[in-house]
């Protein structure tokens, strides 16, 4: 991006990528108080490069079927329904697997991160979908820069989706994510609750990831809620912080974007890091107070 | 009368650990649950409550429906990590009453702390789980797990982060706190004295050696049954209503 514009042009240029990193911000800064409470921080990685992987499926598959990839394309072979279907299944098995035994829960999620990665690299060294391959190339390193109309329609979709069921839900699935037993055995259906949020996790990475790129993602689920892990005591203050941290960052990185001609995706990550160090200092001064 | 009956029943996560029990537990009777260590005890406590399914055998309700439970875990397997407050814990303990996706009323709020000032905790109320003590942690989850009313108050070694003191203590309150409303309690424990003390029931088990046996407290905990049990000599003193338990270093035979 280039300082030599205006920010009307930016704007017009930009406008629905920003809303898109916005939207995508706020409802990541939401979901990683659960990423972070249950520990699932490389869980939400992982789902980065299964949504990578479901695109480039999406693309191949579409390539045998002679589907143009910049023309509509059929529900079943839309390489976001893919990625978002993909990314649920994961994200619902990783949940359910992590509890049996002789598997540790991190050599799991490594071999989801690598079995995919390598599947993606694969799949785009395919010679039929050469013209693809930065699609995905920027879904997996970020281009928060541009977004399609329907991918910000998907994303609008599922974050209200996403954001209205936990109004309801919220104070259950925080139950059973702090004590299982306890709240199946006051009849909570703790299997099922954990399902929903699992699956909820797994399609928002899908679509976030398709709108503004892995990278941020995984940096809007993990660090603002991590810092505001750090500075609050409630988990509203959590919460709050977290939301609006990752608000923050987002349009902090569009705006270091448009000044420093820089990218956008590394910029949002590098704003969300900074609140780490910021929350240990007000943690420690609170301390000495 | 039983409010809930284990029949033939094999418990177990993928083997059964113990052939087929039957154990029922009746309205106001405390079960203590005795055993060694990897003996199945707290599998057994899952297993009544319907936390791990049965391999073989049925779960009976004696009133036709599950009854209301309050479950208190050990506090170290609980994640620190939240940011939830005392008050904000104890309130769990509605979440059954409540209902999936339903917020908490003012009533539910009212008896969270009503539960906290039995316990003895009102003034922590606003302070963080995590910042509390292993025995006040105890007290709050305590509290959670009365605040939804139980009929069945189920404890897994819950008192066996804290000194003997404050784990007669805190039993002692349970007792106390549970008589009043005739809730049942199950309770698995090491200590026997305790067991002793509080229970009017006893389950035995050692899923190593297939060892079960449950009946009254004051037919089972015999300085035979418990050599048996431990597989090592024990020799019991009463002393009024409590029991001296004394461990020979020899094996049992």
């Amino acid at each position: 991006m280039s300082s030599s514009i205006s920010f009307g042009d930016f704007w017009a240029l930009f406008g629905n990528a920003i809303l898109a990193a916005l939207l995508v911000a706020a409802l990541c800064g939401y979901l990683g108080l659960f990423v972070l409470l249950r520990r699932l921080a490389f869980v939400s990685a992982a789902l980065g490069q299964i949504a990578g992987l479901g695109v480039a499926f999406g693309f191949f598959l579409g390539s045998y079927f002679g589907l143009d990839p910049h023309a509509p394309t059929p529900v079943y072979l839309d390489p976001v329904v893919l990625a978002l279907v993909l990314c649920g299944v994961v994200s619902a098995a990783l949940g359910y697997v992590s509890r049996v035994e002789r598997i540790s829960p991190e050599s799991l999620v490594a071999l989801v991160y690598l079995a995919s990665t390598a599947l993606t690299i694969l799949l785009l060294a395919s010679p039929r979908i050469v013209q693809e391959a930065h699609e995905v190339g920027d879904l997996l390193f970020g281009n928060a820069v541009a977004i399609r109309r329907e991918h910000f329609v998907e994303l609008i979709i599922v974050a209200l989706a996403v954001l209205c069921s936990h109004v309801f839900l919220f104070k259950d699935l925080l139950f059973v994510s702090f004590d299982r037993e306890m709240a199946q055995a006051v009849g909570l259906p703790a299997a099922k609750l954990e399902l929903f949020l699992h699956v909820s996790i797994g399609i928002s990475v899908a679509v976030a990831t398709r709108a503004i790129g892995a990278l941020p993602v995984f940096g809007f689920l993990v660090l603002p809620a991590g810092a505001a892990l750090i500075a609050a005591d409630s988990v509203r203050g959590v919460l709050g912080l977290s939301v609006a941290g990752a608000l923050l960052a987002a349009g902090g990185g569009f705006y270091l974007s448009f000044v420093e001609s820089r990218p956008t995706g590394p910029l949002m990550v590098a704003c969300a890091a900074a609140y780490w160090p910021l929350a240990a200092l007000y943690r420690f001064a609170r301390r000495r107070r | 009368m039983e409010i809930i009956r284990l029949e033939r029943a094999q418990i177990g996560y993928r083997k059964p650990l113990l052939p087929p029990i039957d154990l029922s537990v009746r309205s106001g009777e405390r079960l203590a649950v005795l055993g060694p260590n990897g003996g199945g005890k707290s599998t057994l406590l899952k297993s009544l409550i319907g936390l791990v399914p049965l391999l073989s055998g049925r779960l009976v309700f004696s009133n036709g429906r599950r009854p209301r439970t309050g479950y208190v875990p050990q506090t170290h397997r609980l994640d620190l990590i939240y940011p939830l407050t005392a008050f904000q814990v104890v309130l769990q303990g509605r979440y059954g009453r409540i209902g999936l996706g339903r917020f908490p009323k003012s009533s539910d709020r009212r008896a969270a702390m009503a539960q906290l000032e039995r316990v003895g905790m009102a003034e922590t109320a606003g302070e963080q789980f995590r910042s509390l003590s292993g025995g006040q942690r105890q007290r709050i989850l305590l509290a959670r797990a009365l605040c939804g009313e139980p009929e069945l108050l189920v404890l897994d070694e819950f008192t066996s982060d804290m000194d003997p003191v404050a784990s007669a203590a805190l039993l002692g309150e349970v007792a106390q706190l549970t008589d009043r409303d005739k809730v049942s309690v199950v309770f698995v424990t090491h200590e026997i004295s305790a067991a002793a003390l509080y229970s009017t029931e006893v389950a035995m088990l050692d899923a190593r050696r297939g060892l079960f046996a449950a009946g009254r407290s004051e037919d089972l905990l015999t300085a035979d049954a418990l050599s048996r049990l431990y597989g090592q000599r024990v020799s019991l003193e009463r002393k009024g209503d409590h029991t001296i338990v004394f461990v020979e270093s020899e094996r049992a035979t």
